[in-house]
């Protein structure tokens, strides 16, 4: 009888949705986690974050406030993603990732928070950094294109950019691709600023190419390039750089000028009032002594190897003083909106 | 062939309301799974300031920058490469599957268990071991094998259409397979009694595969013109632009532009409606039911001495290349020594192994990952058998292919676009107000997960699902067994190791899948596959490569147990029918 009031087929079908909903459900009742989104009524912070020393930085502050604090921790470029994507009613409470061209461009859409800015002895290069509208803070100081190289074949390393396209240095330097690696769309931009102009910039890079310039596309492949002798020197962001020097025959030297990568927070401008003062405690918390010694512990072969903002904070021994470093400054909210562009030309010409 | 089978069953189009009501359940929990993020997502191409991604309603500029940013060279290398990549790694799978489903060649379950290895291994580190194994001082080097010819042969087309094809082979053995395993040995028999010689027999026998054949090749096609990890590093490095990677370029780069990449996905759906009319059009009204009750196990074909060397040559050969590289890459690197370059005794240390389960920074995301992957793998299990079932009844009418092309369609399109369409989405001001916040939580990472795999696995049992006879399930009904108990005393055993694979399918690829999870993962619970790949982007590899090998570990673990678990288990009538053996 059946067969004639209910189709077989949709009776099947029926049934196995029904059994995969049991299974969902129990699944669902099973896990004791976080799984649907229950607003308490403590609004917790979301951190958004790409800095090593993230983690144990937002547990402490956690334990120190008291404030409930969630973190996202991911690379720049997926976070950045997840932020575009939520643009229609954004997630995200603070934002701290390496390098301003992004914050800068968020600034531009509206999304930053302006005006803030803790009260703290500020460095003369932080200084620097902080735009006018104060939508984003630094928080501390790497290179985006430190020169590393191996001491048992390299006794005295380049001092200045032009000596890179020399004889002397004919298939020995190598670099990572920027459309690839985040930081070195920085190191990049530092080049073509320091070169005068855009032309003068991609020509030199078009001098390196012709020198034998070797880029592969992150910073593990271009160190196991110079570990293995393939290439003799390496342009990577400080951090890196130094961490990897520490129990090795590499060694660090800086060209002039070396170009600042802060690492920056900035605040979203949508969130709550409550979320908004929740997000500035954290700002202050990370620039204060408690939280640069978070900042100092939580990746210290890695991401804690900056160069602080403030004033009286030390940085790790590992680093040479800030002041031996000849420097120069970004302007973010110029070369920011040329990151696609500038990296779809080193991609189809100095990328082979 | 339609003298092969009874027709299917007769069909009974109800017009009531109440059976209707199930096919509607389906398409709306299919709405909300695939339809509206995807189609979200899409609309963005035309309409950026619907979600905030620019200031037009409407505008075609997107498809304008697409094209400047070089997405037609990109699409044109995407098609040609996934064309070349589905026939050579479909030829591949039916010589790997009728050696390991019809022959008695040695080692038969390692050779099925190491497709699953090579499954599972992430495309990226696939192309990063050979990166590694041939670039110029690379370990080739280190061996005295120094090929500068080999090494800019292989950083190029040709290298980067070889990685896919050792990624294809999987999914083309996982359609073709359980298809070649299952025909039963009567028409072999009927072949060889008049007279057909051996060969002459498998040609009677690959027509009956055609549906297999052909899921194989639309699924390699669609799985390579998707795939980043290869655009991202092999194919990036040799100047040779891929679609995925002009897509990803313009989401990676800041400002985000969503629209461009919408409209790079419109293309990549293109290419695979495409694909999808050339597969509609080669099996089109065609019967391929040979899979019943009374299906007889194939008897195995004794290979002969040179025979089983061939066989034997064959299989280490693949598989050498496709594991070999890899698993070389992250072993030397997750042994090396901290500051070493080189895989000498001296510089072998352990230090990272230690280090990784001293600091538990893989347990708890290990832990998080398996659990939803586990969760989503069963519902997969489930429904992708009962959407297969769908898709190849033989009166499958238009919404049967609608819903071929929306599951290709999802497929072609890499999983960033289904992490931002269910941001687009479930993340929308209003449905905030309708009090479901949905975004942030893991039910609704679970959920595009469930999206993401539920394709993949469909199309991958459409083939052995196609050779389901009807007429097994009408004698169970005429003597008197309900609809489910048909379904679990006849169907169910036909096909439960085609749900087992499904399941394991599901399992590994949710442990590892990175885009969706970066997208959507609810803050503070780290999936698996973010763990490792913020641990890989800091300098030291040894941390990232030593998790991955764990986690690889893990992953091949379970799928011992579960095959061995099968074949221990299950009744031995199921293991007897099981379309896939061994």
């Amino acid at each position: 009888m059946a067969a004639t009031r209910v189709n077989p087929r949709q009776g099947r079908i029926v049934a196995l949705i029904l059994t995969a909903g049991v299974v969902a459900l129990g699944a669902l009742l099973a896990t004791p986690a976080r799984l649907v989104g229950a607003k308490s009524q403590d609004v917790p912070l979301v951190v958004y974050s790409a800095q090593g020393y993230d983690k144990n930085t937002v547990a402490a502050f956690q334990k120190a406030t008291g404030i409930p604090t969630e973190i996202v921790d991911d690379s720049t470029g997926p976070l950045l993603a997840r932020i575009a994507a939520e643009a229609s009613n954004p997630q995200w409470g603070l934002l701290w990732v390496d390098g301003d061209e992004a914050f800068a461009a968020l600034d531009r859409q509206g999304t930053l928070l302006k005006h803030f800015e803790p009260k703290v002895n500020w460095t003369a290069a932080a200084k620097k950094v902080i735009p006018a509208d104060k939508s984003y803070i630094p928080t501390g100081f790497t290179l985006a294109c430190a020169l590393i190289y191996n001491s048992a074949v390299v006794s005295t390393p380049p001092s200045s950019w032009s000596q890179l396209t020399g004889a002397e240095w004919r298939g020995a330097l190598g670099m990572n691709n920027p459309s690839v690696s985040g930081p070195t769309y920085p190191c990049v931009a530092g080049v073509l600023q320091h070169a005068g102009s855009v032309s003068a910039g991609e020509r030199y890079f078009e001098q390196l190419k012709a020198n034998g310039l070797v880029i592969h596309d992150v910073n593990g492949d271009t160190l196991n390039a110079l570990q293995s002798g393939q290439i003799k020197l390496a342009m990577i962001q400080s951090s890196a750089a130094i961490g990897a020097a520490e129990d090795s025959s590499l060694k660090v030297a800086f060209l002039n000028p070396e170009t600042l990568l802060p690492s920056v927070i900035g605040i979203d401008s949508k969130v709550s009032r409550q979320e908004r003062l929740e997000a500035e405690r954290f700002a202050e918390y990370v620039l204060s002594r408690p939280g640069q010694h978070q900042m100092q512990v939580g990746d210290p072969h890695g991401d804690s190897l900056y160069w602080p903002v403030l004033r009286g904070v030390n940085p790790l021994p590992a680093l040479p003083q800030f002041a031996a470093v000849p420097y120069q400054v970004l302007n973010a909210y110029s070369w920011g909106p040329r990151e696609a562009a500038l990296n779809n030309w080193f991609t189809n010409n100095i990328v082979s | 062939m339609k003298s092969l089978s009874l027709p299917g069953q007769p069909s009974k189009r109800g017009r009531g309301s109440l059976r209707a009501a199930p096919g509607l359940f389906g398409w709306a929990g299919l709405a909300l799974l695939l339809v509206v993020p995807v189609g979200l997502f899409l609309v963005t191409a035309f309409s950026p300031r619907l979600f905030d991604q620019g200031s037009a309603w409407f505008s075609l500029g997107s498809f304008g920058s697409a094209i400047q940013s070089g997405v037609l060279r990109g699409i044109l290398d995407s098609i040609l490469v996934g064309s070349l990549t589905a026939v050579v790694a479909v030829a591949i799978a039916l010589f790997l599957a009728w050696w390991v489903a019809r022959t008695n060649l040695v080692g038969r379950g390692l050779w099925s268990f190491l497709i699953w290895a090579v499954l599972l291994s992430p495309s990226y580190l696939v192309a990063l071991g050979w990166e590694q194994v041939l670039v110029s001082h690379g370990a080739f080097w280190d061996l005295g094998l120094r090929l500068p010819w080999l090494t800019s042969l292989f950083f190029g087309p040709v290298g980067v259409t070889f990685v896919y094809i050792t990624k294809g082979v999987p999914f083309a053995f996982l359609a073709v397979a359980p298809a070649l395993a299952g025909i039963g040995r009567e028409y072999e028999d009927a072949a060889r009694i008049h007279g057909a010689g051996r060969l002459r027999a498998w040609r009677t026998l690959l027509p009956m595969l055609a549906p297999a054949i052909w899921a194989g090749l639309a699924l390699v096609f669609a799985e390579t013109i998707s795939d980043f990890g290869v655009a991202d590093t092999l194919a990036a490095s040799s100047k040779f632009p891929l679609a995925t990677f002009t897509l990803f370029n313009s989401i990676d780069n800041f400002p985000v532009h969503f629209p461009v990449a919408a409209a790079v996905g419109w293309f990549l759906v293109g290419a695979v409606g495409l694909a999808l009319l050339l597969q509609a059009r080669a099996i089109r009204g065609r019967v391929y039911a040979v899979l019943s009750g009374r299906t007889r196990s194939p008897v195995r074909i004794r290979l002969s001495r040179s025979g089983q060397l061939l066989g034997l040559g064959f299989a280490m050969g693949f598989f050498g290349l496709a594991l070999g590289a890899p698993m070389l890459g992250a072993l030397t690197s997750s042994l090396l020594r901290p500051g070493s370059a080189h895989l000498a005794g001296a510089a072998v240390s352990t230090i990272y192994y230690r280090q990784l389960l001293h600091s538990g920074a893989l347990i708890a995301p290990l832990e998080f990952s398996a659990r939803m992957a586990a969760i989503v793998a069963t519902i997969v299990a489930v429904l992708a058998v009962a959407m297969a079932h769908y898709l190849t009844r033989r009166q499958a009418g238009v919404s049967a292919r609608i819903l071929d092309l929306l599951l290709l369609a999802t497929i072609a399109l890499p999983g960033i676009v289904l992490g931002a369409g269910y941001i687009f989405a479930y993340n929308l001001p209003l449905i905030n107000r309708l009090g479901i916040h949905l975004y942030g939580t893991s039910l609704l990472l679970g959920m595009a997960y469930l999206a993401g795999a539920l394709p993949t696995t469909t199309r991958i049992l459409v083939g052995p699902l196609a050779q389901v006879d009807q007429s097994p399930v009408q004698a169970a009904r005429v003597l008197g067994a309900g609809p489910l108990r048909a379904l679990a005393a006849v169907v169910f055993p036909m096909v439960a190791r085609s749900c087992l694979w499904a399941w394991l399918l599901t399992f590994t690829g949710v442990l590892f899948e990175l885009p969706v999870s970066q997208m959507l993962y609810p803050p503070g619970q780290f999936p698996l596959s973010v763990a490792i790949t913020t641990a890989l982007a800091t300098y030291v590899y040894g941390p990232g490569t030593a998790m991955i090998v764990v986690a690889i570990a893990f992953a091949l673990a379970v799928v011992g147990v579960a095959l061995v678990g099968f074949r221990w288990l299950a009744p031995r009538g199921w293991r007897n029918l099981a379309v896939a053996q061994r």
